[in-house]
């Protein structure tokens, strides 16, 4: 072996750190979490209930956007676009309701008033689905192809829930949107 | 070293493990049997009851950690450290059991197994890959107080997750898939409500059992470091005074 021998001077210690940086890194890191939560608050967007969504629609333009909203019982038409399957339907949040049509199955709970969020654009045309009246008809509809069911947390046993839902399904829904006779 | 000191079990640690698996097997029965379906979920409603005691356990073990590592970076209590480190590991068990009961019950209902755009899921999961991240440190080794000190941060770091994922349902009411908290505001039927009481119930008695062990064995561990350092020690000064490590012992 014929590596350097001569003794090196010893490496100078760290400095020990006072105790408190460890807390005072840590306490700022946790101001950085709340600054962060309080904006994510105020800025986040998840998806467009359905009022914000007619509101903003210009400014969405054909953008793809997440669409939230409940459905109407009456207006739900469900058929076939060539051999895909579609289901029409209009939804409503805050007073303003959107005609959908959505490619694909519908999900499982799929069903009137209990809300879906939707993936999808605006598209301007009428929806063409045989039988669908559309409650909008604003010439206006929301395309969508993919749906989850935004359930809420009453988890209930009512004897009386598969007439309600016939009721729903007559126009008489708890949206607030009654369908034409 | 007798048989009966060389092992985390106890008595009282026999009854409980008892008493847990009787209330595992009432909450199987309850769970499947007494109370009844949901108008909108039907069966799938029955995954609240593993999942609702699995996310308040998640709470419970890392608040644990949390405070066993206040009281580590406090008055340096190794016993709050294997509290800590103990509470940690049984938080991930349960913090991926939330994930996973979550996800097996959004397909049915919210048809997805997962939604990005989710504040409650992806803080859970930020929370579990923190978690996970505390215990790799912690299994990386290096100086036992260095060590202690650094997964202390990272607990108390992670702890600022909890309030985050327990609000987010109110403060993004509007912006999240997830319902709101089906314990506090729920509308539950009697039996579901019940049975969902016994879930936590038996879930804290696991959590308490599981804890006792683990934390039983860390404290082993950790005897058994001192007299590793102790033996190693005796064995030093031997080796400087040319006597034999036996000799230096007496």
């Amino acid at each position: 072996m014929t590596g350097e021998m001569t003794p090196r001077a010893p490496r100078p210690l760290r400095a020990r750190r006072a105790p408190w940086i460890g807390v005072v890194i840590a306490l700022a890191l946790a101001a950085a979490v709340v600054v962060l939560v309080l904006n994510l608050l105020e800025d986040s967007l998840y998806f467009y209930n359905a009022d914000e969504a007619v509101e903003e629609r210009e400014e969405i333009g054909s953008k793809r956007f997440t669409l939230q909203g409940a459905p109407i019982g009456c207006s739900i038409v469900e058929g076939f676009n060539g051999d895909e399957p579609v289901v029409a339907f209009s939804l409503s949040f805050g007073g303003a309701a959107i005609d959908v049509v959505h490619h694909g199955d519908p999900a499982e709970l799929f069903q009137p008033d209990v809300p879906v969020v939707l993936d999808g654009a605006w598209v301007e045309e009428t929806p063409f689905v045989e039988g669908f009246g559309g409650i909008a008809n604003d010439g206006w509809h929301f395309s969508s192809d993919r749906m989850r069911v935004k359930h809420d947390n009453d988890y209930i046993n009512d004897e009386e829930y598969d007439e309600r839902l016939t009721l729903s399904d007559e126009g008489a829904d708890s949206t607030g949107v009654v369908c034409e006779a | 070293m007798s048989t009966d000191a060389a092992t985390t079990g106890s008595r009282t640690t026999r009854l409980l493990g008892l008493v847990v698996l009787v209330g595992v097997l009432a909450l199987i029965l309850l769970g499947f049997f007494g109370a009844p379906e949901d108008d909108e979920q039907r069966d799938a409603v029955r995954m609240i009851f593993v999942h609702v005691p699995s996310a308040f356990l998640t709470y419970t073990a890392f608040l644990t950690t949390a405070v066993g590592s206040v009281m580590w970076l406090w008055k340096r209590s190794r016993w709050w450290d294997i509290v800590a480190h103990s509470a940690a590991e049984m938080g991930v068990i349960f913090c991926g059991l939330t994930l996973f009961t979550g996800s097996v019950w959004g397909r049915p209902t919210w048809n997805t197994y997962w939604d990005w755009g989710d504040v409650r899921i992806v803080t859970n999961l930020i929370l579990f890959l923190m978690m996970v991240g505390y215990l790799a440190l912690r299994a990386a080794g290096g100086d036992e107080n260095a060590v202690a000190t650094r997964a202390a941060v990272v607990g108390l770091l992670a702890a600022v997750n909890l309030p985050i994922i327990n609000r987010s349902v109110e403060w993004w009411a509007n912006r999240t898939l997830h319902q709101k908290s089906s314990l506090t505001d729920g509308n539950l039927e009697d039996l579901t409500l019940f049975t969902l009481f016994v879930g936590v119930v038996v879930w804290a008695l696991f959590f308490v059992w599981a804890m006792i062990h683990r934390f039983r064995i860390g404290w082993l561990e950790h005897q058994l470091s001192s007299i590793d350092l102790e033996a190693a020690l005796v064995q030093r000064r031997a080796e400087a005074t040319g006597e034999s490590a036996e000799e230096a012992n007496l």
